[in-house]
Protein backbone atom coordinates (compact mmCIF):
# COMPACT_ATOMS: atom_id res chain seq x y z
CA UNK A 1 0.00 0.00 0.00
CA UNK A 2 1.33 3.32 -1.56
CA UNK A 3 1.56 6.45 0.66
CA UNK A 4 -1.69 8.86 0.46
CA UNK A 5 -1.87 12.38 0.47
CA UNK A 6 -5.26 13.18 2.06
CA UNK A 7 -7.88 16.69 2.52
CA UNK A 8 -10.81 17.47 3.47
CA UNK A 9 -12.78 17.01 6.72
CA UNK A 10 -13.91 20.95 6.44
CA UNK A 11 -17.53 20.23 6.58
CA UNK A 12 -17.28 17.40 9.48
CA UNK A 13 -15.42 19.82 11.41
CA UNK A 14 -17.98 22.55 11.06
CA UNK A 15 -20.40 20.24 11.79
CA UNK A 16 -18.89 18.78 14.71
CA UNK A 17 -18.06 22.55 16.39
CA UNK A 18 -22.39 23.03 16.07
CA UNK A 19 -22.33 19.66 17.71
CA UNK A 20 -20.38 20.76 20.31
CA UNK A 21 -22.13 24.09 21.13
CA UNK A 22 -25.47 21.84 20.91
CA UNK A 23 -23.82 19.33 23.74
CA UNK A 24 -23.59 22.85 25.85
CA UNK A 25 -27.18 23.75 25.24
CA UNK A 26 -29.28 20.86 24.40
CA UNK A 27 -30.74 20.80 28.52
CA UNK A 28 -31.64 24.33 28.00
CA UNK A 29 -29.95 25.41 30.88
CA UNK A 30 -27.57 28.43 31.09
CA UNK A 31 -24.69 28.93 33.93
CA UNK A 32 -23.98 32.84 34.46
CA UNK A 33 -20.33 33.44 34.45
CA UNK A 34 -20.96 35.53 37.78
CA UNK A 35 -22.33 32.14 39.62
CA UNK A 36 -19.24 30.13 37.99
CA UNK A 37 -17.21 33.29 40.03
CA UNK A 38 -19.24 32.88 43.25
CA UNK A 39 -19.65 29.25 43.46
CA UNK A 40 -17.04 27.29 42.41
CA UNK A 41 -13.86 29.45 43.34
CA UNK A 42 -11.64 26.33 43.88
CA UNK A 43 -11.81 25.70 39.78
CA UNK A 44 -11.34 28.95 39.28
CA UNK A 45 -8.21 29.48 41.50
CA UNK A 46 -7.06 26.34 39.72
CA UNK A 47 -7.65 27.80 35.98
CA UNK A 48 -5.83 31.05 36.91
CA UNK A 49 -2.82 29.10 38.45
CA UNK A 50 -2.27 26.99 35.91
CA UNK A 51 -2.93 29.52 33.27
CA UNK A 52 -0.75 31.93 34.91
CA UNK A 53 -2.83 34.51 34.44
CA UNK A 54 -4.87 36.48 37.23
CA UNK A 55 -8.23 37.06 36.03
CA UNK A 56 -11.06 35.62 37.52
CA UNK A 57 -13.38 36.58 35.57
CA UNK A 58 -11.45 35.44 33.15
CA UNK A 59 -11.19 32.36 34.25
CA UNK A 60 -14.82 31.98 34.57
CA UNK A 61 -15.88 32.57 31.64
CA UNK A 62 -13.55 30.05 29.86
CA UNK A 63 -14.18 27.28 32.06
CA UNK A 64 -18.34 27.91 30.99
CA UNK A 65 -16.86 28.07 27.29
CA UNK A 66 -14.80 24.66 28.32
CA UNK A 67 -17.97 23.00 29.39
CA UNK A 68 -15.79 22.33 32.82
CA UNK A 69 -12.85 20.85 31.55
CA UNK A 70 -9.88 21.82 33.31
CA UNK A 71 -7.36 21.51 30.47
CA UNK A 72 -9.40 23.72 27.88
CA UNK A 73 -9.90 26.02 29.91
CA UNK A 74 -5.97 26.81 30.50
CA UNK A 75 -5.77 26.31 26.87
CA UNK A 76 -7.92 29.16 26.65
CA UNK A 77 -6.63 31.34 28.84
CA UNK A 78 -2.91 30.99 28.16
CA UNK A 79 -4.09 31.65 24.20
CA UNK A 80 -5.77 34.90 25.39
CA UNK A 81 -2.78 35.90 27.20
CA UNK A 82 -0.87 35.86 24.26
CA UNK A 83 -3.18 38.09 22.81
CA UNK A 84 -2.77 40.77 25.53
CA UNK A 85 0.22 43.69 25.71
CA UNK A 86 2.31 43.42 29.09
CA UNK A 87 1.90 46.63 29.93
CA UNK A 88 4.08 46.48 32.67
CA UNK A 89 5.84 44.51 35.89
CA UNK A 90 5.30 44.93 39.61
CA UNK A 91 7.39 46.17 42.09
CA UNK A 92 8.61 43.50 44.41
CA UNK A 93 5.55 41.75 46.27
CA UNK A 94 6.66 40.51 49.94
CA UNK A 95 4.95 38.18 51.16
CA UNK A 96 4.42 39.86 54.89
CA UNK A 97 2.13 42.18 53.56
CA UNK A 98 -0.42 39.76 52.93
CA UNK A 99 -3.84 40.21 54.84
CA UNK A 100 -4.20 36.74 56.02
CA UNK A 101 -7.64 34.41 56.19
CA UNK A 102 -6.19 31.26 56.94
CA UNK A 103 -2.97 30.05 58.52
CA UNK A 104 -1.94 27.12 60.18
CA UNK A 105 1.78 25.25 61.42
CA UNK A 106 1.99 21.77 61.53
CA UNK A 107 5.09 22.17 63.29
CA UNK A 108 4.57 24.47 66.29
CA UNK A 109 1.24 24.30 68.50
CA UNK A 110 1.76 28.15 69.50
CA UNK A 111 2.80 30.25 66.77
CA UNK A 112 3.31 34.25 67.02
CA UNK A 113 -0.44 35.53 66.21
CA UNK A 114 -1.98 31.95 66.49
CA UNK A 115 -3.08 29.73 64.37
CA UNK A 116 -6.27 30.60 62.45
CA UNK A 117 -8.39 27.88 59.96
CA UNK A 118 -10.14 30.47 57.74
CA UNK A 119 -12.67 28.92 55.19
CA UNK A 120 -11.39 25.06 54.48
CA UNK A 121 -12.46 21.48 53.67
CA UNK A 122 -10.51 20.10 55.91
CA UNK A 123 -13.02 19.28 58.62
CA UNK A 124 -15.57 18.62 57.17
CA UNK A 125 -17.02 15.39 56.72
CA UNK A 126 -16.88 14.55 52.87
CA UNK A 127 -20.52 13.39 52.91
CA UNK A 128 -22.94 14.02 49.96
CA UNK A 129 -24.56 17.01 51.20
CA UNK A 130 -28.46 16.02 49.74
CA UNK A 131 -29.91 19.20 51.08
CA UNK A 132 -27.89 21.06 48.23
CA UNK A 133 -30.33 19.77 45.79
CA UNK A 134 -33.22 21.90 47.09
CA UNK A 135 -31.22 24.80 48.02
CA UNK A 136 -32.70 28.09 47.42
CA UNK A 137 -31.99 31.99 47.89
CA UNK A 138 -34.09 32.52 50.58
CA UNK A 139 -32.45 29.46 52.43
CA UNK A 140 -29.10 31.26 51.55
CA UNK A 141 -30.25 34.30 52.37
CA UNK A 142 -31.46 33.28 55.99
CA UNK A 143 -28.25 31.31 56.55
CA UNK A 144 -26.46 34.44 55.80
CA UNK A 145 -28.47 36.38 57.84
CA UNK A 146 -28.37 34.25 60.95
CA UNK A 147 -24.29 34.28 59.96
CA UNK A 148 -23.67 37.79 60.22
CA UNK A 149 -26.30 38.11 63.49
CA UNK A 150 -24.36 35.03 65.08
CA UNK A 151 -21.03 37.56 64.67
CA UNK A 152 -22.30 40.71 65.87
CA UNK A 153 -20.56 39.79 69.30
CA UNK A 154 -17.30 40.22 67.42
CA UNK A 155 -17.15 43.98 67.61
CA UNK A 156 -15.57 46.16 64.73
CA UNK A 157 -11.93 44.99 65.23
CA UNK A 158 -8.81 47.93 65.93
CA UNK A 159 -5.95 47.68 63.90
CA UNK A 160 -5.44 44.80 60.80
CA UNK A 161 -2.48 42.82 62.20
CA UNK A 162 0.06 41.44 59.63
CA UNK A 163 1.49 38.48 60.52
CA UNK A 164 5.02 37.62 61.35
CA UNK A 165 5.96 34.74 59.57
CA UNK A 166 7.06 31.57 61.60
CA UNK A 167 10.56 31.05 60.06
CA UNK A 168 11.31 34.19 60.78
CA UNK A 169 10.71 33.80 65.02
CA UNK A 170 12.81 30.54 64.33
CA UNK A 171 15.69 32.57 62.28
CA UNK A 172 16.16 35.03 64.52
CA UNK A 173 16.89 31.95 67.02
CA UNK A 174 19.93 30.80 64.54
CA UNK A 175 17.75 27.85 63.74
CA UNK A 176 17.87 28.29 60.24
CA UNK A 177 20.16 30.00 57.68
CA UNK A 178 19.44 33.52 57.37
CA UNK A 179 19.74 34.97 53.61
CA UNK A 180 20.42 38.50 52.10
CA UNK A 181 17.98 39.95 49.95
CA UNK A 182 18.67 38.84 46.54
CA UNK A 183 17.63 41.33 44.18
CA UNK A 184 19.06 39.77 40.90
CA UNK A 185 16.75 40.08 38.13
CA UNK A 186 14.72 36.67 37.73
CA UNK A 187 14.69 34.64 34.40
CA UNK A 188 11.16 34.93 32.83
CA UNK A 189 9.77 31.71 31.28
CA UNK A 190 7.37 32.78 29.08
CA UNK A 191 10.07 35.18 27.47
CA UNK A 192 13.21 32.66 27.21
CA UNK A 193 12.92 28.80 26.49
CA UNK A 194 13.51 27.19 29.69
CA UNK A 195 17.31 26.14 29.87
CA UNK A 196 18.99 23.44 32.19
CA UNK A 197 20.34 24.05 34.52
CA UNK A 198 17.81 26.12 35.55
CA UNK A 199 17.71 29.47 37.74
CA UNK A 200 16.01 29.44 40.66
CA UNK A 201 13.39 31.44 39.58
CA UNK A 202 12.84 30.16 36.28
CA UNK A 203 11.93 26.51 38.33
CA UNK A 204 9.72 28.66 41.05
CA UNK A 205 7.92 30.23 37.89
CA UNK A 206 7.54 26.62 36.35
CA UNK A 207 6.51 25.08 39.60
CA UNK A 208 3.95 27.88 40.27
CA UNK A 209 2.20 27.86 36.94
CA UNK A 210 2.11 23.79 37.04
CA UNK A 211 -0.46 21.73 36.96
CA UNK A 212 -2.24 21.14 40.11
CA UNK A 213 -2.55 17.30 39.47
CA UNK A 214 1.09 16.66 38.06
CA UNK A 215 2.67 19.13 40.97
CA UNK A 216 0.66 16.96 43.50
CA UNK A 217 1.49 13.54 41.65
CA UNK A 218 5.11 14.39 41.74
CA UNK A 219 5.40 15.85 45.08
CA UNK A 220 3.93 12.63 46.48
CA UNK A 221 5.89 10.55 44.81
CA UNK A 222 9.06 12.11 46.41
CA UNK A 223 7.23 11.50 49.93
CA UNK A 224 6.84 7.81 49.01
CA UNK A 225 10.41 7.03 48.48
CA UNK A 226 10.82 8.34 44.69
CA UNK A 227 12.57 11.63 46.10
CA UNK A 228 14.50 12.12 49.67
CA UNK A 229 12.51 15.19 50.77
CA UNK A 230 9.86 14.65 53.77
CA UNK A 231 8.73 17.69 55.16
CA UNK A 232 7.15 19.40 58.33
CA UNK A 233 5.18 21.84 56.94
CA UNK A 234 6.34 25.16 58.87
CA UNK A 235 3.68 27.26 57.82
CA UNK A 236 0.54 27.39 55.47
CA UNK A 237 -1.18 30.45 54.76
CA UNK A 238 -3.96 31.99 52.40
CA UNK A 239 -4.92 35.89 52.11
CA UNK A 240 -4.88 38.62 49.89
CA UNK A 241 -1.51 40.41 48.49
CA UNK A 242 -1.38 44.11 47.33
CA UNK A 243 0.13 44.67 44.03
CA UNK A 244 1.46 47.94 42.89
CA UNK A 245 3.72 49.18 39.89
CA UNK A 246 6.05 51.97 39.44
CA UNK A 247 5.24 55.42 37.08
CA UNK A 248 6.48 54.09 33.24
CA UNK A 249 8.51 56.97 32.76
CA UNK A 250 9.37 58.78 35.96
CA UNK A 251 13.09 57.62 37.50
CA UNK A 252 11.80 58.68 40.81
CA UNK A 253 11.92 55.26 42.77
CA UNK A 254 10.01 56.59 45.57
CA UNK A 255 7.68 53.59 47.05
CA UNK A 256 4.82 56.52 47.72
CA UNK A 257 4.41 57.48 44.11
CA UNK A 258 3.58 53.53 42.56
CA UNK A 259 0.43 53.34 41.47
CA UNK A 260 -1.98 50.28 43.90
CA UNK A 261 -3.59 48.59 40.89
CA UNK A 262 -5.10 45.53 43.18
CA UNK A 263 -4.57 42.59 44.93
CA UNK A 264 -4.64 38.49 44.02
CA UNK A 265 -5.30 35.81 46.83
CA UNK A 266 -2.12 33.37 46.99
CA UNK A 267 -1.43 30.38 48.82
CA UNK A 268 1.52 29.88 50.51
CA UNK A 269 3.36 27.74 52.06
CA UNK A 270 7.36 27.04 53.81
CA UNK A 271 8.01 23.41 54.75
CA UNK A 272 11.05 22.59 57.00
CA UNK A 273 12.67 19.93 55.51
CA UNK A 274 15.99 18.11 57.93
CA UNK A 275 18.78 17.82 55.97
CA UNK A 276 22.50 16.31 56.71
CA UNK A 277 25.48 18.79 57.18
CA UNK A 278 29.34 18.86 57.84
CA UNK A 279 29.89 21.07 60.35
CA UNK A 280 33.58 23.20 60.92
CA UNK A 281 34.95 19.72 62.25
CA UNK A 282 33.73 17.81 59.51
CA UNK A 283 31.29 16.04 61.93
CA UNK A 284 27.47 15.35 60.40
CA UNK A 285 25.24 18.10 61.93
CA UNK A 286 21.19 18.08 61.30
CA UNK A 287 19.99 21.46 60.36
CA UNK A 288 16.70 22.50 58.56
CA UNK A 289 16.03 23.98 54.76
CA UNK A 290 13.34 25.35 53.56
CA UNK A 291 11.51 24.11 50.53
CA UNK A 292 8.84 27.17 49.25
CA UNK A 293 5.69 26.53 47.53
CA UNK A 294 2.96 29.52 46.33
CA UNK A 295 0.42 29.73 43.88
CA UNK A 296 -2.51 32.02 42.74
CA UNK A 297 -5.55 31.01 44.52
CA UNK A 298 -6.50 29.09 47.34
CA UNK A 299 -4.75 25.37 46.51
CA UNK A 300 -2.73 24.62 49.51
CA UNK A 301 -2.37 20.89 48.08
CA UNK A 302 -0.23 22.11 45.39
CA UNK A 303 1.70 24.72 47.47
CA UNK A 304 2.88 22.12 49.61
CA UNK A 305 3.62 19.80 47.01
CA UNK A 306 5.28 22.60 44.89
CA UNK A 307 7.38 23.56 48.66
CA UNK A 308 8.57 19.41 48.33
CA UNK A 309 9.99 20.34 44.33
CA UNK A 310 11.56 23.05 45.42
CA UNK A 311 12.83 21.41 47.94
CA UNK A 312 13.77 18.36 45.89
CA UNK A 313 15.27 20.54 42.89
CA UNK A 314 17.53 22.40 45.40
CA UNK A 315 19.44 19.13 45.69
CA UNK A 316 20.05 17.52 42.68
CA UNK A 317 19.88 13.36 42.49
CA UNK A 318 20.67 11.02 39.96
CA UNK A 319 18.87 8.38 41.57
CA UNK A 320 15.66 10.23 42.04
CA UNK A 321 13.15 11.75 39.54
CA UNK A 322 11.87 14.03 41.43
CA UNK A 323 15.41 15.82 41.76
CA UNK A 324 15.88 15.62 38.58
CA UNK A 325 14.96 19.30 37.28
CA UNK A 326 14.74 18.43 33.65
CA UNK A 327 12.33 15.40 34.50
CA UNK A 328 10.10 17.50 36.73
CA UNK A 329 9.87 21.20 35.29
CA UNK A 330 9.21 19.99 31.57
CA UNK A 331 6.44 17.52 32.58
CA UNK A 332 4.30 19.72 34.98
CA UNK A 333 2.91 22.43 32.43
CA UNK A 334 -0.80 22.03 31.69
CA UNK A 335 -0.65 23.12 28.19
CA UNK A 336 2.29 21.11 26.95
CA UNK A 337 0.93 17.94 28.50
CA UNK A 338 -2.58 17.96 27.31
CA UNK A 339 -1.39 19.05 24.12
CA UNK A 340 1.11 16.51 23.18
CA UNK A 341 -0.96 13.81 24.82
CA UNK A 342 -3.94 15.15 22.49
CA UNK A 343 -1.97 15.79 19.48
CA UNK A 344 -1.81 11.66 19.60
CA UNK A 345 -5.58 12.02 18.43
CA UNK A 346 -4.25 13.59 14.94
CA UNK A 347 -3.71 12.06 11.71
CA UNK A 348 -0.70 10.07 11.68
CA UNK A 349 -1.62 8.26 8.39
CA UNK A 350 1.81 8.42 6.89
CA UNK A 351 3.97 7.46 9.75
CA UNK A 352 1.73 5.03 10.47
CA UNK A 353 1.44 3.51 7.15
CA UNK A 354 5.19 3.80 7.09
CA UNK A 355 5.66 1.51 10.54
CA UNK A 356 3.30 -0.81 8.75
CA UNK A 357 5.40 -1.13 6.04
CA UNK A 358 8.28 -1.88 7.65
CA UNK A 359 6.68 -4.36 9.30
CA UNK A 360 5.04 -6.06 6.54
CA UNK A 361 8.60 -6.41 4.30
CA UNK A 362 9.55 -7.83 7.25
CA UNK A 363 7.20 -10.39 7.53
CA UNK A 364 7.57 -10.93 4.02
CA UNK A 365 11.54 -11.65 4.39
CA UNK A 366 10.53 -14.01 7.11
CA UNK A 367 8.17 -15.95 4.95
CA UNK A 368 10.80 -16.29 1.70
CA UNK A 369 13.41 -17.43 4.44
CA UNK B 1 -1.40 62.52 49.32
CA UNK B 2 1.13 60.63 47.56
CA UNK B 3 0.22 58.25 44.71
CA UNK B 4 0.74 55.25 46.76
CA UNK B 5 -1.79 55.49 49.10
CA UNK B 6 -4.59 57.46 47.25
CA UNK B 7 -4.89 54.95 44.64
CA UNK B 8 -5.21 52.28 47.44
CA UNK B 9 -8.13 54.26 48.23
CA UNK B 10 -9.58 54.93 44.69
CA UNK B 11 -8.81 51.28 43.59
CA UNK B 12 -10.41 49.52 46.97
CA UNK B 13 -13.49 51.79 47.37
CA UNK B 14 -16.96 51.81 46.13
CA UNK B 15 -15.96 52.78 42.40
CA UNK B 16 -18.55 55.96 42.68
CA UNK B 17 -15.74 57.52 44.62
CA UNK B 18 -13.27 57.89 41.86
CA UNK B 19 -16.12 58.77 39.53
CA UNK B 20 -17.10 61.67 41.64
CA UNK B 21 -13.49 63.00 41.75
CA UNK B 22 -13.05 62.41 37.78
CA UNK B 23 -16.40 64.06 37.55
CA UNK B 24 -15.22 67.42 39.08
CA UNK B 25 -12.67 68.12 37.03
CA UNK B 26 -14.39 67.47 33.91
CA UNK B 27 -16.78 70.11 34.91
CA UNK B 28 -13.72 72.75 34.52
CA UNK B 29 -10.98 71.53 32.79
CA UNK B 30 -10.72 69.87 28.67
CA UNK B 31 -9.63 66.27 29.36
CA UNK B 32 -7.80 64.77 26.56
CA UNK B 33 -7.73 61.13 25.98
CA UNK B 34 -4.48 59.55 25.16
CA UNK B 35 -5.00 56.05 25.67
CA UNK B 36 -8.91 55.09 25.48
CA UNK B 37 -8.80 52.24 28.24
CA UNK B 38 -7.74 49.06 27.08
CA UNK B 39 -6.81 45.44 28.31
CA UNK B 40 -3.17 44.30 28.71
CA UNK B 41 -1.01 42.38 31.35
CA UNK B 42 0.93 42.92 34.91
CA UNK B 43 3.73 40.40 35.43
CA UNK B 44 4.14 40.18 39.07
CA UNK B 45 7.56 39.67 40.72
CA UNK B 46 7.58 38.04 43.99
CA UNK B 47 10.32 37.44 46.99
CA UNK B 48 9.90 33.96 48.15
CA UNK B 49 10.94 33.36 51.74
CA UNK B 50 13.50 30.20 51.46
CA UNK B 51 16.16 32.26 50.16
CA UNK B 52 14.97 35.65 49.83
CA UNK B 53 15.51 35.69 46.05
CA UNK B 54 13.15 36.99 43.48
CA UNK B 55 10.53 35.10 40.90
CA UNK B 56 7.87 36.01 38.90
CA UNK B 57 4.42 34.26 40.08
CA UNK B 58 2.36 35.35 37.07
CA UNK B 59 0.51 37.89 35.05
CA UNK B 60 -2.17 39.59 36.34
CA UNK B 61 -5.36 41.07 33.95
CA UNK B 62 -5.19 44.55 34.09
CA UNK B 63 -7.09 47.86 32.31
CA UNK B 64 -5.09 51.21 31.74
CA UNK B 65 -6.24 54.65 30.32
CA UNK B 66 -4.07 57.57 29.90
CA UNK B 67 -5.45 61.24 29.78
CA UNK B 68 -3.93 64.96 29.64
CA UNK B 69 -5.21 67.87 31.28
CA UNK B 70 -3.03 71.33 31.44
CA UNK B 71 -0.41 69.35 29.65
CA UNK B 72 -0.01 66.68 32.27
CA UNK B 73 -0.24 62.95 31.52
CA UNK B 74 -2.49 61.33 34.05
CA UNK B 75 -2.43 56.70 34.01
CA UNK B 76 -5.23 55.30 35.34
CA UNK B 77 -4.10 51.09 36.01
CA UNK B 78 -6.04 49.01 37.62
CA UNK B 79 -6.50 45.32 37.97
CA UNK B 80 -9.24 43.36 35.94
CA UNK B 81 -11.51 44.27 33.16
CA UNK B 82 -12.54 48.27 34.73
CA UNK B 83 -12.44 50.33 31.77
CA UNK B 84 -14.52 53.12 33.53
CA UNK B 85 -12.58 53.52 36.62
CA UNK B 86 -9.15 52.98 34.85
CA UNK B 87 -10.30 56.03 33.07
CA UNK B 88 -11.68 57.80 36.06
CA UNK B 89 -8.11 56.85 37.61
CA UNK B 90 -6.36 58.56 35.23
CA UNK B 91 -8.10 61.66 35.31
CA UNK B 92 -7.76 62.19 39.17
CA UNK B 93 -4.16 61.28 38.45
CA UNK B 94 -3.65 63.83 36.17
CA UNK B 95 -5.59 66.51 38.06
CA UNK B 96 -2.41 65.44 40.87
CA UNK B 97 0.06 66.22 38.52
CA UNK B 98 -1.17 69.18 37.29
CA UNK B 99 -1.42 70.51 41.09
CA UNK B 100 -4.75 71.50 40.51
CA UNK B 101 -6.53 73.36 43.50
CA UNK B 102 -9.33 70.54 43.28
CA UNK B 103 -7.21 67.89 44.60
CA UNK B 104 -6.34 70.06 48.11
CA UNK B 105 -10.48 69.61 48.57
CA UNK B 106 -10.05 66.21 48.14
CA UNK B 107 -8.04 65.26 50.98
CA UNK B 108 -10.33 65.10 53.57
CA UNK B 109 -12.91 63.08 51.16
CA UNK B 110 -9.74 60.53 50.85
CA UNK B 111 -9.17 60.28 54.49
CA UNK B 112 -12.30 59.40 55.35
CA UNK B 113 -12.83 56.56 52.69
CA UNK B 114 -9.63 54.99 53.96
CA UNK B 115 -10.65 55.01 57.40
CA UNK B 116 -13.83 53.43 56.61
CA UNK B 117 -11.71 50.66 54.57
CA UNK B 118 -9.46 50.39 57.55
CA UNK B 119 -12.34 50.02 59.47
CA UNK B 120 -14.06 47.56 56.92
CA UNK B 121 -10.99 44.89 56.90
CA UNK B 122 -10.55 45.39 60.97
CA UNK B 123 -14.09 44.01 61.16
CA UNK B 124 -13.66 41.56 58.56
CA UNK B 125 -9.78 40.70 60.22
CA UNK B 126 -11.77 40.16 63.87
CA UNK B 127 -14.65 37.57 62.01
CA UNK B 128 -11.87 35.64 60.75
CA UNK B 129 -10.21 35.59 64.46
CA UNK B 130 -13.91 33.37 65.02
CA UNK B 131 -11.83 30.51 63.74
CA UNK B 132 -8.55 30.93 65.42
CA UNK B 133 -8.18 27.79 67.18
CA UNK B 134 -7.26 27.77 71.39
CA UNK B 135 -5.01 24.60 72.16
CA UNK B 136 -5.85 22.75 75.06
CA UNK B 137 -3.13 20.56 76.39
CA UNK B 138 -4.55 17.08 77.09
CA UNK B 139 -3.42 15.22 80.39
CA UNK B 140 -1.78 11.49 79.33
Amino acid sequence: MGYVAVKGGTNAIEASLKRLTYERLKDGEIIEVQTIMATMRSLVDQVMSESSLYSPYLAALSIKQANGSMEEAVFIMRAHRSTLPRLYYSETVESETMFVERRISASFKDIPGGQLLGATNDYTHRLLDFTLINESASTNESWLHDYEQALQHVGDGNEVIYFPKVVDHLRHEGLFETYDWDNSKPTDITKENLSFPATRSARLQTLTRGQTGAVTALGYASLRGYGQVHPTVGEVRVGTLPISVGHPNEADEDEADDYYIGNIKVSEVESFVPVSVKNKQNENELEFEIGYGICYGQNETKAIAMSILDQCLEHPEADFPTHDEEFVLLHIDSVESTGFISHLKLPHYVTFQSKLDSIREVKKEGKQQ
Amino acid sequence: MKRRRRTEILVQSNADLAEHLAETILQTYTCKEIVPPHHGLTMVKMRESAKQSLFYIGEVLVTEAKVEINQYIGIGIVQGMEEELAKHLAIIDAAYNATLPETREWQDLLLQAEADLKAKKAKEQAELFETKVHFETMDV
